[in-house]
């Protein structure tokens, strides 16, 4: 019952932000809307497509053609609809997220049991209680659905809610042990964003967990399986376009290159802005092999045995790297952290990362405005903001990575920081 | 004898020489405080192509219609705005900076690399910015422009059209120069004479252009000889001169030195029509003033036959009144243009076209948006309709960042006595440092919107009609429909920029906050957690005093 009064609460509030006056305030912040997911764009390239003019000739419209006749079908018969369906889609979201979670207690009690005999005998009151769990199951639910990013996101009407839908709908996928499923909203979510690609490591990993068996066999169907289909999605948006691979220079290209500069929370804005033209590719690559395959090898030998660990790590790591952010990607991997709600007495920042991310997210739209608006500030302004915003958000991410070990450490050897009843310091060596 | 030989070459030759070359002036007041003067130098040559055998023609223009292969080309520099609604309209519009376009031959394969052949060439001849010029800056307008010249009939001409104008382009003595040089009699002798940089450029509009097309030596066009026209357009302020008593003196510095001896036909046309209801006296009195019954509308024109003559000529008016508060008529075709919005992040373009006519008029809207200001076609507004009934035609290309300006033409049928406001909306571009101009919140200028209309009256149209060559086919030119080419005014907008002092700073944070997740994570992959033995923990005040100690 609590449940159905939380989505009543947070679809009502959702519904009720996109038929205010403000909708449009909210649906053109740069936090909200970057020019990969804005909804203005959106309508534009439909508007477009419906005119038989190509989207993809001009640097309008961004979306895969998939979501271009996708959109053109609704727009153009249920048009009264969309408010809804993006709330819907939200609301989804996050049941797909709470099945998730409940799925992954499952699979964090396992895991648990099979490695109790190597915990330290201090350490049992450590260990996973499943109470405890199915209430971090409840946590995530309620931080997907009142998380004020979420919500924006959603009040925005951004694609990035689709994406969202799909992401949560892969991982639920892969918990579940539904293979195909879990691959296919992967290649769907690919097709999107380019970003989610780096998924398919953890849930390679989780589907061979889950279905138990061959684990080579298992990690070869499953990257089999999503470049079939994402091979498929690509073939079918070239279809759509009348056989034209052009499209790609709009979607993945755009992504890569980062022809827009108009500012967002990320880091490459403003980095690009000012970067000296003969070092921009070189830069381009490397900001891009950070987002895209920097971190994947080592997290994925390091976490091999922790799947969940590392979807979460490396969605949160795409979202603070990627050239496009929105706050929507940063509320969605907000919403995975209650699953790691036993590794929180063992994080050093919250406080100087939760008062970081209040304070940003005040301090944002204020300098915003000074700049653009009242012209009393420059870009400086905002581009300290962001950077602060994505110092934070790694902060979190390297924080919750050290407390995962620090835990790990502790049921081994127990809480006793002691070697011979000599104090001792926990060092990384 | 060889004085003799030479003579009769020189005779053969003439003979030979089919170039002709006309100067005309055309003087109207604008009143009430204004003062219209536009110059026109018509150089007609049936020579060969490359004007090898040609006297008067400019050899150097002759060179780029051939290289090029352009079939009809018109480039012009101008300053100031010209202002319709009080003005009436002018012999040929020009957008504020410099503007060009062209026609290609047909046969032409890379048009887009010839095209930007074409403007370096033009950018040399006469020192303006015009190699500015690349893709990013040049439309193919579907609608908006046709030849006034002969054109192959088997092909769409729009094809091999290209169109560009620099809007922030500078109109300066530099440009004079090089344009004057081009006329047989230079500055020496003629009416170009009277073109002194020092008092052109002191005028509320002036606008130096070159026109050159084909033109068809019979009716069935199986021949053409190439016609190039350079004109100048001033408009004088009563205010600037300190008198409404105007003269060649007050206008130019000078008076006029005779005609061109090259010139087969030097005239100044004078329009006395203001004279019936603002009187003034003209001096010396003209040869004839003839009476011009065009579409609804009479002018009489004052001409002047100009002979070669060693004396100074200086044509002037005198008012009889001191001064006399007027109402004018306005035209039947006005427009203006404006940006909208406030903040560096949204705006609009509205582009208000009035007709006072009493009938419908068909107006081909252009415009033309650069790539750093995307309008978006959905937020297009007929009258505050989306799917307005006013709306006849439509093309839009749309643009590309870096590559391809916005582009968009409306054939638009416009109400008797309406006004109709074309609103689209745009996003500001952040543009990368290096892609700022100097003065970067100086602003950026946007080129004028076109409007190509086809008016049902003469009523304050100028032009001569697309088949005459000299300004005196104006008389009695009775059409149909008069073909006007206009251009709205610019308009300018300031785009959002970054700090230019620190690129190296940003840089360096932005890479530090990289480094900031890269060390903590490479640490994680790498290393392992173990116990190390500690020693007492010292206080802050113990560590500095032990640094000291060392």
């Amino acid at each position: 019952m609590a449940l159905i009064i939380k989505y009543i609460i947070a679809g009502l509030v959702r519904y009720w932000l996109i038929h205010i006056d403000y909708w449009q305030t909210i649906a053109n912040r740069v936090e909200i809307a970057t020019p990969l997911n804005s909804w203005k764009r959106l309508v534009e390239g439909v508007f477009l497509y419906d005119h038989n003019i190509n989207p993809y000739e001009g640097d309008a419209f961004h979306e895969s053609p998939i979501m271009l006749i996708f959109f053109h079908y609704l727009m153009k018969n249920v048009p009264y609809l969309l408010p809804l369906l993006f709330t819907t889609l939200d609301l989804l979201t996050a049941y797909l997220l709470f099945k998730t979670s409940k799925s992954f207690i499952k699979i964090f009690m396992e895991s648990q049991a099979k490695n109790k005999c190597e915990v330290a005998e201090e350490s049992y009151k450590l260990l996973l209680i499943e109470s405890e769990l199915e209430e971090s199951a409840e946590y995530v639910l309620s931080t997907y659905l009142f998380n004020p990013y979420s919500i924006l996101n959603c009040a925005g009407m951004t694609t990035t809610v689709i994406q969202n839908v799909l992401v949560a709908a892969s991982l639920w996928g892969a918990s579940t042990g539904h293979a195909i499923l879990a691959c296919a909203f992967v290649a769907l979510a690919t097709h999107q964003a380019l970003y989610p690609i780096l998924l398919i490591v953890p849930i390679a990993i989780l589907l061979a967990d889950v279905n138990k068996g061959c684990n080579k066999c298992s990690y070869i169907k499953t990257l089999l399986a999503f470049v079939l289909c994402w091979g498929f999605f690509i073939y079918i948006s070239a279809y759509i376009m009348d056989g034209s691979y052009n499209y790609v220079y709009n979607t993945y290209g755009f992504i890569l290159t980062v022809p827009d500069l108009k500012p967002n929370i990320g880091l490459f804005w403003y980095f690009f802005t000012e970067m000296f033209e003969h070092f921009r590719l070189l830069f381009v690559c490397a900001f891009q092999i950070n987002a895209l395959a920097l971190y994947i090898v080592p997290l994925t030998l390091r976490f091999r045995k922790e799947p969940v660990l590392l979807a979460t790590v490396l969605i949160a790591l795409s979202t603070i790297f990627r050239s496009y952010p929105c706050i929507g990607d940063v509320g969605f991997y907000l919403a995975l952290l209650p699953m790691w709600k036993h590794l929180f007495k063992f994080m050093q920042q919250k406080f100087i990362v939760g008062c970081a991310f209040i304070i940003t997210s005040a301090l944002g739209p204020t300098v915003w405005h000074l700049w653009i608006y009242s012209g009393s500030a420059n870009a400086n302004f905002f581009f300290g903001v962001t950077l602060s915003f994505a110092t934070a958000q790694i902060f979190l991410i390297t924080d919750l990575l050290f407390a995962y070990i620090k835990r790990e450490f502790t049921l081994k050897h127990g809480s006793s920081r002691r070697i011979d009843d000599k104090p001792a310091i926990l060092l990384l060596r | 004898m060889a004085l003799r030989f030479i003579s009769v070459l020189s005779i053969v030759f003439i003979g030979v020489f089919c170039d002709e070359f006309i100067e005309e002036l055309f003087i109207k007041p604008l009143p009430p405080t204004h003062l219209y003067s536009y110059f026109q130098f018509i150089t007609t040559s049936t020579a060969d192509e490359l004007f090898l055998h040609s006297h008067l023609s400019p050899r150097s223009i002759g060179e780029v219609i051939s290289r090029f292969q352009v079939e009809e080309l018109h480039l012009t520099l101008t300053e100031g705005q010209w202002r319709h609604d009080q003005w009436g309209y002018p012999v040929f519009d020009a957008a504020p900076g410099a503007e060009l376009y062209a026609w290609f031959n047909p046969r032409v394969k890379n048009i887009d690399k010839e095209w930007r052949r074409l403007s370096a060439t033009l950018s040399g001849l006469f020192c303006a910015s015009l190699n500015f010029i690349d893709n990013f800056n040049t439309i193919t307008p579907q609608m908006a422009l046709w030849p006034s010249g002969s054109m192959h009939s088997n092909v769409n001409a729009t094809t091999f059209l290209r169109y560009a104008s620099l809007p922030r382009e500078i109109v300066c003595t530099e440009n004079l120069t090089p344009w004057k040089k081009l006329l047989p009699c230079e500055s020496v002798k003629g009416f170009s004479a009277l073109l002194n940089s020092r008092m052109i450029h002191n005028t509320n509009y002036h606008s130096i252009g070159i026109h050159v097309r084909k033109v068809c030596t019979k009716d069935n066009c199986t021949d053409t000889y190439v016609e190039i026209k350079q004109t100048v357009a001033l408009v004088y302020d009563y205010k600037i001169i300190n008198t409404n008593n105007w003269s060649f003196r007050y206008l130019f510095g000078q008076g006029l030195p005779g005609a061109c001896p090259l010139a087969s036909s030097s005239k100044i046309y004078v329009d006395v029509s203001s004279n019936d209801t603002y009187p003034f006296h003209l001096s010396p009195t003209p040869d004839t003033i003839v009476t011009s019954y065009r579409g609804g509308s009479d002018i009489k024109l004052a001409i002047y036959n100009i002979s070669m003559s060693t004396e100074m000529i200086n044509i002037g008016a005198k008012y009889n009144s001191k001064y006399q508060i007027q109402l004018n008529m306005p035209p039947p075709l006005h427009f203006s243009r404006h940006i909208l919005g406030y903040g560096k992040e949204f705006g609009g373009i509205v582009t208000e076209v009035v007709n006072n006519y009493w009938t419908d008029i068909d107006v081909v809207v252009l415009e033309n948006a650069p790539w750093w200001l995307p309008i978006q076609l959905s937020s297009l507004r007929v009258n505050g309709e989306a799917k307005s009934k006013l709306v006849i035609a439509q093309y839009y290309s749309p643009g590309r960042s870096r590559q391809k300006p916005y582009h968009l033409e409306l054939l638009l049928k416009l109400p008797p006595r309406s006004t109709t406001t074309i609103t689209i909306d745009f996003e500001f571009v952040f543009l990368k440092w290096q892609e700022y101009p100097p003065d970067a919140n100086h602003g950026f200028y946007i080129g004028a919107a076109i409007i190509n209309a086809n008016l049902p009256t003469a009523r304050n149209y100028t032009s001569q009609p697309i088949s005459g060559v000299t300004y005196d086919s104006i008389i009695n030119a009775s059409q149909p429909w008069y073909p006007a080419l206009f251009r709205t005014n610019g308009a300018m907008v300031s785009l959002p920029t970054p700090d230019f002092s620190m690129p190296y700073n940003v840089i360096c944070l932005a890479c530090t906050v990289v480094a900031l997740a890269f060390g903590p994570l490479h640490n994680i992959c790498t290393k392992e957690l173990v116990l190390k033995p500690s020693g007492t923990s010292l206080s802050l005040i113990q560590k500095i005093s032990k640094m000291f100690n060392k």
